[in-house]
């Protein structure tokens, strides 16, 4: 082992970059080979287990997905609340500080992550996978574009119900294990506010149910194709709106966040978390804010549909007719669209020396490009667009939350205890009640005739 | 300055005030001894005649030679601040009833006279201290106190005015800043 | 239960006789207090009933207002008593001004109420012009009543954002800070400080009013009305927080002169008293403004009050811009000032309260004793008896509406 050290001592940085390159390489040298050697039979296992693969495919697709849409809700967050209380907000880190949120995950990681005297291990370790876990599999049924989903269940909003009720285990979890007053309290309170919250929010969605017929999201948001006035939040307005309130305090967003509420008990159930299990918690709470948008989207405003139907264009493009034409096109498109569009600025101003105009040709160039491109696939792939109208809405609703937060304040448990057993859960049974009479009423006339 | 004030509390509380009753800009000032206190302090708060509703103050004195407790009261009948000086509290064991049965308020107000000069008041239910740590054995505010100083006990310190009232050198038994006050 | 190693102090081990590890309580927790009661007040406290536990909010806290220690009973989540614990910003001021020149005086006692410094100055100097027997020229009394003014809608404006901020606004505080700002700032070119003023002296003020100060101050209020509407207007007509506050820590006449209230806290409760109109000093008599007064006594009561107040300091400043004579800004003074012996009682209408200064001189060049009395530290009385059956996010509003300066209450 010395003669490693030695010689890791004697390299400079790009031997020892190299060196390092090489061992991995030569590591994975021995898969990459016995893949090629046995290609065959392992796409034989694949397509025999096509749906097992393609659900290991996505949830690990789902899992990876969840931390960067955290990192961007959390910009979006600190930036949003801070142009709202007329500061700048993240300004330094990346382009408008937009790669703070980043920085903020890196920093998570490298604190320290102690355990506190007196605190059950145990259950402290887990206390923060579970949360996560509970927000990450609600992911799993979503729906984000035709065919782009983790599982289509039949069953698929009982299955989310059930799963987002583990928070409340996560929760109670956190509180007790630590082993500190104040997380008991913050631990109880949530808990409390969760579990009441979880009625109307089910009772609310019943009578979509009862419209559609199918707990499949995926069906749900078929039946919403077409004009938006499909869309189920006309036929179910105060459905919606229960829905969303119940969400928000599902999700411990303001005004129902006093399970954080720094200024009483200062982090609630999260006091004595640390570095990365801390940060478990402090994703968890904005992959749930992105989960509850989602739903949202997906249940009452059309999921990936667009407000209005789309014309049924076809690009009919074909790169590989043009044969080694194509070669060339790839080599001179840029070349010329650089040129072409760094000559505005090099013709118009004058003392912009030449390199700076063509710089600023290539940038303008490649956003062209991008747009067309993605304009292209919005056209021609029904996924692409279906995604993309489904995180336009989906982000709007990210932002309603922000906006919620940066202007009100917070209620007080018995206020929203009062809320939610007083006034939305008579809301809920009201609004079932009515949709079931409306269905079976219009049932009768419908058949009568 | 209330001249008719004056006279009201020199008929009504002659006998028992230890000093004239004196008027200066618009305050007056009467003295009298600590065991009178609540007597008159409860005449002066509930008799319509003198409705001295509002304690607007209550300070611990060291003279130096004794201690003295000042309240100052205001009320809707005169346009002057009336300023009880209960005189005559010994420096070893100050002794004063409390007022905290008139106005609950006082409570800290005494807890702090207490913190800072030792001065006992009789019956108040939360007599302990309020700034100072509760192991705390020095009363801070009493001329006898010298604070620990580095520039007092440093060699060529001591020459601002302010460090030297602190230093130890100048504490002679007996060297301590009286008024007649 | 073992006790992890690393989290215990150097000296100590596993063993140690202070770490108790009683199986009974639960492990590390100390005897609340760890010292047996020595007043009726404290054994009655810290006796806990059926069901009860104490729980610490810390001296470091984000919503106590400064350090303060605050020690709950709580049954659940309702708080059945309160002990607060002082003395953590005890700095001894009354100890040090005995030791000090009578102008050394002033710089001494501004950080007490930090928020609104020139009230604390105010006092103690109007306490001192009576010692010396000193007329302060009528042009110093304008510039005196028009700064304080301004700091006192600088203050109203603090206790406004941080009230939000207790119950959790994030937006209005920051809202208020920009107020605030623009006040200081004036008073910076004024003054020379952006917070801890020293503008004050024994006689009149230290500098006249200058063109960069009289230009911000027209410009601030030609758009203030409008500014401060807005500001206010994100709460006064928001649902949770009106909902939050109204009906919370009601104090009625009676207990508020009992407990020695002054100030807006006094006043929310039907009771009048200004010291500005009560008692009047420097040049209020000449002004016309009016007492704004509620009677419901809550905490909205008070947050309304203190807004009201705004609007009346808006009134003066306008009146003293107008009415502002010629002529000296300080009375003609020795250096070296020794008053004559006697005692004097300067009290003031600061922005929390009545501040007062009550000084005795024994004919020295210092103080013999200058007792300084502040409106914040008899105001945190109130909240041990208002708190009481409520909740525990209700404690902090009911501090919040109090609007204590932890300066001021520990001197």
């Amino acid at each position: 082992m010395t003669v490693v050290a030695r010689t890791w001592q004697r390299l400079t940085i790009p031997g020892r970059v190299l060196l390092a390159l090489l061992v991995v390489g030569a590591l994975l040298t021995v898969p990459l080979v016995l893949l090629i050697v046995f290609s065959d039979e392992l796409l034989a296992i694949v397509g025999a287990n096509l749906p097992i693969v393609r659900f290991v495919v996505a949830a690990t697709a789902i899992l990876l997905m969840t931390i960067p849409t955290a990192f961007v809700i959390i910009y979006i967050e600190m930036k949003g609340i801070a142009l709202m209380n007329l500061r700048i907000g993240p300004d330094r880190v990346g382009p408008f500080g937009s790669l703070l949120s980043v920085v903020h995950g890196l920093k998570v990681l490298m604190k320290e992550d102690f355990t506190p005297t007196g605190a059950d291990p145990t259950v402290f370790t887990w206390a923060p996978v579970v949360v996560y876990l509970a927000s990450v599999m609600s992911l799993l049924v979503i729906p984000f574009a035709p065919g782009l989903f983790g599982q289509d269940m039949n069953i698929a909003l009982l299955y989310f119900f059930a799963v987002g009720g583990l928070t409340v285990v996560g929760l109670l979890m956190a509180g007790w294990s630590s082993f500190n007053k104040y997380s008991l309290l913050g631990g109880l309170r949530s808990a409390a506010q969760v579990i009441s919250y979880e009625i109307p929010l089910t009772l609310s969605v019943v009578g979509l149910l009862i419209l559609a017929g199918t707990m499949s999201l995926n069906q749900l948001v078929l039946n919403q194709s077409g004009w938006f006035t499909n869309w189920y939040v006309f036929q179910q307005p105060l459905g919606a709106l229960i829905f969303f309130i119940a969400a928000t305090a599902e999700a411990n967003r303001t005004p129902f966040d006093l399970t954080e509420a720094d200024s009483e008990i200062v982090a609630g159930f999260a006091t004595e978390y640390s570095g990365m299990r801390f940060g478990f918690f402090f994703f968890a709470e904005y992959v749930n804010v992105f989960i509850i948008s989602a739903l949202t989207v997906t249940l009452f405003f059309g999921g990936w549909n667009s407000p209005f139907p789309m014309p049924d264009i076809r690009l009919a493009l074909d790169p590989g007719s043009l044969g080694i034409g194509l070669l060339l096109v790839i080599a001179l498109v840029p070349l010329i669209g650089t040129l072409l569009f760094a000559a505005p600025f090099w013709l118009l101003r004058s003392s912009m020396p030449s390199w700076q105009a063509l710089v600023l040709g290539f940038i303008v160039f490649n956003i062209v490009a991008v747009t067309l491109v993605l304009g292209w696939a919005f056209i021609s792939f029904d996924w692409v667009a279906g995604l993309i109208w489904f995180m336009v809405k989906t982000y709007g609703f990210v932002f309603l939350f922000v906006w919620m937060r940066g202007t009100l304040p917070r209620v007080r448990i018995d206020q929203l205890m009062g809320f939610a057993w007083k006034w939305m859960l008579p809301a809920s049974l009201l609004n079932l009640f009515v949709t079931a009479a409306a269905v079976i009423v219009v049932g009768a006339l419908r058949g009568g005739r | 300055m209330d001249r008719l004030f004056r006279r009201r509390l020199e008929a009504r509380f002659g006998d028992r005030l230890t000093g004239p009753v004196r008027q200066r800009h618009d305050q007056t000032e009467i003295r009298i001894a600590a065991a009178d206190v609540a007597d008159i302090l409860r005449t002066l708060h509930d008799d319509p005649e003198w409705r001295f509703e509002l304690l607007a103050d209550l300070a611990g004195v060291d003279t130096g030679t004794h201690m003295q407790v000042v309240y100052h009261l205001w009320s809707v009948t005169s346009p002057d601040w009336l300023r009880v000086i209960a005189d005559g509290l010994c420096r070893d064991d100050p002794r004063i009833p409390s007022v905290t049965f008139l106005w609950k308020g006082a409570e800290w107000m005494e807890r702090e006279a207490y913190d800072m000069f030792g001065i006992t008041f009789e019956g108040n239910r939360d007599l302990r201290r309020i700034y100072m740590p509760p192991e705390y054995t020095s009363f801070p505010l009493r001329k006898d106190f010298f604070l620990a100083d580095d520039a007092a006990r440093s060699p060529g310190g001591g020459v601002r005015p302010m460090e030297r009232s602190h230093s130890p050198r100048d504490a002679a038994p007996g060297a301590v800043r009286q008024v007649r006050a | 239960m073992t006790v992890t190693r690393n989290l215990l102090p150097p000296h100590a081990s596993a063993d140690d006789p202070r770490i108790t590890l009683d199986e009974e309580v639960g492990g590390i927790f100390e005897n609340v207090p760890p010292y047996p009661p020595r007043t009726e007040r404290e054994a009655e406290f810290y006796t806990l009933g059926d069901g009860e536990m104490f729980i610490n909010m810390g001296p470091q806290h984000p919503s106590t207002h400064g350090v303060l220690r605050v020690v709950l009973k709580l049954d659940g989540e309702k708080v059945v008593d309160l002990d607060p614990v002082l003395g953590y910003l005890h700095r001894g001021v009354e100890k040090l001004c005995e030791n000090a020149d009578y102008h050394q005086v002033i710089s001494q006692v501004d950080p007490l109420e930090y928020v609104s410094s020139l009230f604390c100055e105010w006092s103690p100097v109007m306490a001192f012009e009576q010692l010396l027997d000193v007329e302060v020229p009528r042009r110093a009394e304008y510039i005196r009543v028009l700064s304080a003014e301004l700091n006192r809608i600088a203050s109203h404006a603090l206790f406004a954002g941080w009230m939000a901020l207790d119950l959790g606004g994030l937006t209005p505080i920051l809202w208020s800070f920009i107020e605030r700002d623009e006040i200081v700032e004036m008073l910076a070119s004024l003054t020379g400080q952006r917070m801890l003023f020293n503008y004050f002296r024994i006689g009149g003020v230290n500098g006249d009013l200058n063109h960069d100060f009289m230009s911000r101050l027209g410009d601030w209020m030609s758009r203030a009305v409008k500014q401060i509407d807005n500001d206010t207007g994100l709460l006064n007509e928001n649902e949770i927080f009106v909902r939050r506050m109204r009906g919370l820590g009601v104090l009625d006449r009676d207990t508020a002169l009992r407990m020695c209230a002054t100030g807006p806290n006094l006043r929310a409760t039907g009771v009048p008293f200004d010291v500005r109109r009560a008692h009047p000093y420097s040049i209020y008599p000449e002004i016309d403004f009016d007492i704004p007064t509620r009677t419901e006594g809550d905490c909205l009561a008070r947050y309304l009050l203190r807004m009201d107040e705004v609007k009346q300091s808006l009134r003066i400043i306008d009146q003293c811009l107008h009415q502002m004579p010629d002529g000296p800004i300080m009375a003609k003074l020795p250096r070296l000032l020794r008053p004559r012996p006697g005692r004097a009682y300067a009290s003031i209408e600061g922005p929390r309260g009545q501040y007062a200064t009550y000084a005795i001189s024994d004919g020295t060049d210092q103080p013999f004793r200058m007792r300084i009395h502040d409106p914040s530290f008899i105001h945190l009385q109130m909240v041990g008896l208002l708190t009481p059956g409520n909740l525990v996010a209700d404690t902090m509003a009911i501090m919040a509406s109090l609007d204590p300066i932890m300066g001021g209450v520990d001197k």
